[in-house]
């Protein structure tokens, strides 16, 4: 279903490869305008734009390249990820849990590429394995201790552990798991893509708007005028974008324009929850003017399952 | 409820490249993996290529701190030492390497630090900084050192003179010093040359010694940089070669 092959003859992979390109540009063009036309200060936008200048092609051609390729790419994110949320909570310290965590994420890009073993469900990746995951994971992390014998400052371990898991390992895997749908390119293409550029709004409109704090405990950079712009735009970028999902009803639209402009807010939240808890700025500093992989994925983790679980629900997606 | 303490990795804020930079190295797991895997393999290639042998490996049976010192004419050394090391103690073996050559470019940082397990030894410039970074690694019960005090490799293959700083940090220091010849490796990967060459190399370990009455004075620690030169190579004689 996703090959370079096809890929290349794929309308919806053929018209990102024009849309992200045309959107790289536009947005070099606006901060050349900021920079010389407004005379602006835009270091810091400049060093995060040059990072997408890399991502963005890289993520195209890991989709180009095919099914495999995209749920590994998807599994490895998610182990640096897990490993980037590891190292902020210390739970990096506890080779046992943090061994398991990453068992539990290989299983889960495991269970998206082997089909099922008695051919019970249609199409690649084993759903119910897929699905149930969580139930093995948190039976492995609750175990560990018991093994071990061993409970002073567990419950924070496996705590830690779980939600590692159940965040960055599973939710984020169904991105990975949407490559097994009939409609994969217009899916995993529009859900990157969306989301990113809804970070990307929330950020313009916070700058440019932006006047009263959104969550002032969890991160005061973040302002509703920034969060009403990007769902204003996530609203409307279904129906843009509507070849993506040519089957999609307007019920549908709507729901997906509200899961990227919510969800994707949502994301970048928790993560902020859980970054200020820790007392840390950035996850980790591997992404020149981003933080780390977990910084830049965490709207994707809110938002590819709920959108996932959607398409789901209204269509058959294998 | 009382509150969660959370005992973040100290180098957070830091680029892959400065974590991969700075010492000592936090420890991590897919790191570890990857070392102990690449490890193996080059213990499978030196074996097979260069028909690796240890003599004298039983001394190495050492549950303190100690450190290896040998001569030092080839990059195949210090990996012919760490192949000496029992592999559920390699992530705690440290070569120390020359900041100025392997700790400047990002593929050499990378090799040094994950697959060497490199201690970026500032040889021209913080010479006592980096040995006292040494002398701190040595508190550590377990923890090895290996350690070319010729501080740079022999464009011949003989055994140049070793540098006084080896005399500074085990003078005074109750920690094994082993000396330890290394045969065959000049001949199979020599300086400037691109690839190795299917040359037998020999790693003979001598029995260990031990400085702790000696004082840290500056000709006590020129007296024994010269006899641990002296028992390196007297290993070599004794086993037939140089």
């Amino acid at each position: 279903m996703m090959s370079p092959q096809i890929a290349l003859h794929d309308p919806i992979f053929c018209a990102y490869l024009w849309i992200v390109p045309f959107s790289l540009i536009a947005g070099g063009a606006l901060l050349a305008l900021l920079k010389w036309g407004f005379k602006k200060e835009i270091r810091s936008m400049w060093r995060t734009y040059c990072s997408w200048l890399i991502m963005a092609p890289l993520a195209l051609l890991v989709v180009f390249a095919g099914r495999i390729p995209t749920i590994i790419g998807v599994t490895l994110l998610a182990i640096f990820g897990f490993k980037e949320f590891a190292r902020a909570s210390g739970l990096y310290r506890d080779w046992w849990m943090t061994s398991a965590v990453y068992a539990g994420i290989v299983a889960v890009g495991a269970a998206s590429l082997m089909s099922h073993p008695h051919g019970e469900e249609p199409g690649a990746g084993w759903y119910g394995f897929f699905a149930a995951m969580p139930v093995f994971a948190i039976a492995l992390i609750l175990l560990i201790p018991i093994l071990r014998n061993r409970a002073r400052g567990e419950l924070q371990r496996m705590s830690l552990a779980i939600v590692g898991f159940v965040y960055i390992g599973w939710m984020f895997g169904h991105l990975g798991f949407l490559a097994n749908t009939n409609n994969a390119y217009g899916f995993i293409c529009y859900i990157v893509f969306a989301t990113e550029l809804n970070d990307v709004a929330a950020f313009t409109f916070g700058r440019l708007f932006g006047r009263h704090p959104l969550r002032c405990k969890i991160s005061p950079s973040k302002t509703w005028e920034g969060a009403v712009g990007a769902l204003a735009v996530s609203m409307l970028l279904p129906w843009v974008l509507r070849f993506s999902f040519p089957f999609f009803g307007v019920w549908q639209l709507v729901l997906t324009g509200l899961i990227v402009g919510i969800g994707g807010q949502l994301g970048d939240l928790s993560i902020s929850v859980i970054k200020r808890d820790i007392g840390t700025k950035d996850m980790a500093a591997t992404i020149p003017g981003h933080g780390g992989i977990l910084d830049r994925i965490d709207s994707l983790i809110y938002v590819a399952p709920l959108f996932m679980h959607m398409a789901n629900y209204y269509y058959r997606l294998r | 409820m009382k509150k969660w303490r959370y005992d973040s990795a100290r180098d957070l804020d830091q680029t892959l490249v400065e974590r991969l930079r700075r010492f000592p190295r936090e420890p991590d797991m897919l790191v570890y993996g990857l070392r102990s895997l690449v490890a193996l393999i080059i213990r499978g290639w030196l074996r097979a290529y260069h028909r690796f042998e240890i003599v004298g490996h039983e001394n190495l049976r050492d549950n303190g701190s100690f450190i290896m010192v040998a001569n030092h004419s080839s990059h195949l050394d210090a990996l012919c030492l760490l192949a000496a090391v029992p592999l559920r103690k390699l992530h705690r073996a440290f070569p120390a390497a020359a900041a100025d050559y392997f700790f400047k470019s990002v593929p050499r940082i990378w090799v040094a630090a994950v697959v060497v397990n490199a201690l970026p030894f500032a040889r021209q410039v913080h010479v006592r900084q980096s040995l006292s970074i040494c002398g701190e690694l040595l508190l550590n019960p377990g923890n090895i050192l290996i350690i070319f005090p010729e501080g740079t490799r022999s464009t011949t293959g003989a055994t140049q003179d070793f540098k006084s700083g080896i005399g500074a940090l085990v003078a005074g220091r109750d920690v094994s010093v082993f000396p330890c010849y290394l045969d065959g490796a000049f001949d199979a990967w020599p300086k400037g040359s691109f690839f190795p060459r299917p040359r037998k190399v020999r790693l003979i370990v001598g029995s260990p010694r031990n400085y702790v009455s000696r004082t840290a004075e500056k000709i006590n620690i020129c007296a024994i940089a010269a006899e641990l030169r002296d028992a390196v190579k007297e290993l070599g004689r004794n086993n037939g070669y140089d």
